[in-house]
């Protein structure tokens, strides 16, 4: 109960509130500039946090988070560009319903569920957290292996596109991870004599080399891009929303579900929870038909549930140590810089950070629905915020950020590196996100593998002895075979359709 | 599936095998074990056996046409122009590069000030407005690193 006071007290001492307030802003407007994500703005926030306490750092990435991912609504429905991969599943719904004059009941919808979403996604976290927290003071090496190649495998069956390229982005993170002293003998591996990269490849730059240079570079190579803004009239935006909560209160319960459910479950992120909300909201829907020409009701759907994804997120993050998503997979670095471990041992060593992180996302949740209703005030004069001065200064605050980690010009070159090989595997349609997850995860995996393997003497049928180890171990041993299962399920439907065609069958 | 999956497949499956060959320098454990070579050896397997999958995937797709340039609504509202300016992308890393080279003897603020200066002026903002707001963002960035979070920022003859 005292480390309850604590937090909250912590959480509204002025430092915090104002970083929370100034980080909503900063979400505000970078997740309605279409082209700049909830991750970049996260990377780009690390190097503030790293001169900031525990609680206030972790909370500058709640409140940002939360407010990017609802700002990437506004210009989906008033320029039908999505400002951040969340909204990207209900844009052109938005956008429809913009030009059928109801930009106000969107953008109203749009603030007003995704507040709710993420309240109920504070909910769980506060109840879920500490009992899995709980359960994973049991865990030992085994099991923490397992959740790691759990995580990781999922991120691959998630990715867009080819899995076998998501596979490769996740080894190539595996890979950086393994650069630096060796955790059995303290060998040097591919450092090649540099003594900078003996420590290993400095996650900080390198996430934000990932996500930040190479959408710099993207943005700098695009030769034009104008559109024209709807202008909103925020007095009355709320009107006729209370009636949606009434009409859709299952669609909100059922959304927030799933996206809760996406959170939890390591390596997918807001933008996947939107995707599968929306699919299933169509599939339940009694006007079809409306889906992708203007409907209301996938915006409430989808947009309850990436914002409830983002509270889920957390759960695996703080409890394991294992982040939900590529926001995550930076609170984990944050958390570390503090010289904290996330895992069950922070629930018991620092529960006020920790109650202190639930009512920051409360907070940042409330806080929505009056900054909310500003940034579409604002909205015209942010969206006319010119690209090719706003990138450059990205640019600048990239390098001084990647520096100023360990004052070392060495992670510049990181930055670099890492940021041309984002954009050119961008460019040829490989995912990023795993590099960076492959990066978080790949001393977790390797240092409970090898302990794993070490005292039980190279056994390795003692991965599968215990319960909980066991259920992990045979649920990722599925979801590497689903894929092979799969294509040997089409080719022998391909073979039985092809036989009834020849008429033998 | 294009040509450039040809090549990027290809340069994992190097990558694969440059893991492998280095891992051969790595110790073993006592019994013969391996130590720090295994998890390396993984992943440049793991390296080879998806590039292959990304090859076989191409072999079997075929060449779907390259997108549109431009992606125009019905109202003419949004006009999205594709990526074209190849230039930009090089120029942003050989800026990356200069300033690694040359803040420690130019300082800060002049080298990051002709950084982001360079890159406005390539991205047709007019050279006075770039100028000005370089110079405007770098006091501030200075201030808010230099200043406020007591960053050694490198400051080259003029003491900036």
């Amino acid at each position: 109960m005292e480390a309850l006071f604590h937090g909250i007290l912590m959480l509204f001492s002025l430092k915090t509130f104002f970083v929370i307030v100034a980080c909503s802003f900063y979400g505000l407007f970078v997740g309605s500039i279409p082209g700049l994500s909830a991750t970049l703005a996260a990377s780009l926030l690390v190097p503030f946090t790293f001169f900031m306490d525990p609680l206030p750092a972790l909370c500058s990435i709640v409140s940002m988070s939360a407010m990017a991912i609802f700002a990437g609504d506004i210009p989906a429905a008033l320029i039908r560009i999505p400002g951040t991969p969340s909204s990207a599943a209900y844009t052109q719904d938005s956008f429809a319903l913009t030009q059928q004059g109801k930009s106000q009941l969107v953008l109203g919808t749009d603030i007003l569920f995704s507040a709710v979403g993420g309240l109920m996604g504070a909910a769980v976290l506060m109840t879920s957290a500490p009992l899995l927290a709980n359960v994973a003071m049991k865990f030992s090496t085994f099991e923490y292996f397992w959740l790691a190649a759990l995580g990781l495998s999922a991120t691959v069956m998630v990715s867009a596109g080819s899995q076998a390229k998501g596979a490769i982005a996740m080894c190539l993170g595996l890979f950086l991870s393994t650069i630096g002293v060796d955790i059995t003998l303290g060998y040097p591996r591919f450092t090649f004599g540099n003594v900078a990269l003996l420590t290993g490849v400095s996650f900080i730059p390198a996430m934000i080399g990932v996500f930040g240079i190479s959408e710099v570079m993207r943005n700098v190579s695009q030769r034009r891009m104008d559109f024209a803004i709807t202008k909103v009239k925020t007095r009355g935006i709320f009107a006729g929303v209370g009636h949606l909560f009434k009409k859709y209160q299952w669609n909100m319960w059922r959304s927030g579900f799933i996206g809760i459910i996406i959170g939890i479950l390591p390596g997918a992120g807001a933008d996947i929870a939107a995707w599968i909300a929306y699919a299933a909201s169509k599939r339940a829907s009694k006007e079809k038909e409306l889906y992708g020409k203007g409907s209301i009701e996938a915006i409430v759907d989808a947009g309850t549930a990436n914002n409830a994804c983002l509270a889920g997120d957390w759960v695996p993050a703080l409890v394991f140590g294992i982040p939900g998503d590529s926001i995550t997979a930076v609170v984990i670095g944050v958390i570390f810089m503090k010289g904290l471990r996330p895992g069950p041992m922070i629930f018991e060593q620092h529960p006020e950070i920790i109650y202190g992180v639930y009512f920051a996302f409360i907070l940042a949740n409330l806080l929505m629905v009056p900054f909310g209703w500003l940034a579409v005030k604002v909205s015209s004069q942010m969206l006319r915020v010119p690209k090719n001065i706003l990138v450059p200064i990205i640019l600048m605050f990239a390098i001084t950020g990647a520096f100023a980690i360990n004052n070392d010009e060495f992670d510049i070159i990181t930055l670099g590196v890492l940021g041309i090989v984002g954009y050119f595997m961008e460019r040829n349609d490989y995912p990023v996100a795993p590099i960076v997850l492959g990066l978080v995860l790949g001393p977790i995996l390797e240092h409970n593998f090898m302990m794993s393997m070490i005292k039980t003497d190279w056994n390795l049928l003692l991965f599968f002895t215990r319960p909980i180890s066991a259920l992990l171990g045979i649920c990722t041993v599925a979801m590497w075979l689903f894929p092979f299962l799969m294509v040997f399920l089409e080719k022998t439907k391909d073979k039985k359709n092809g036989l009834k065609k020849n008429g033998l069958a | 599936m294009g040509k450039n999956d040809y090549i990027g497949a290809g340069i994992f499956i190097a990558l694969g095998v440059f893991i492998w060959a280095v891992s051969f320098q790595f110790p073993v454990l006592p019994g013969g074990h391996p130590g720090p070579s295994l998890f390396p050896r993984i992943l440049g397997t793991l390296f080879i056996f998806f590039s292959l999958i990304v090859i076989l995937e191409g072999s079997r797709k075929s060449k779907t046409p390259p997108a549109p340039p431009a992606e125009v609504d019905e109202g003419g509202n949004v006009t999205l122009i594709g990526e074209e300016n190849y230039f930009n992308a090089v120029l942003v890393i050989i800026l990356i590069a200069a300033f690694i080279a040359l803040a420690p003897h130019l300082g800060f603020i002049i080298t990051g000030g002709a950084v982001l200066f360079i890159l406005m002026w390539k991205l047709h903002v007019k050279p006075l407005k770039s100028l000005i707001i370089s110079a405007v963002v770098m006091c501030m960035i200075y201030s808010v690193f230099s200043k406020g979070l007591r960053v050694p920022l490198p400051h080259g003859f003029l003491w900036w």
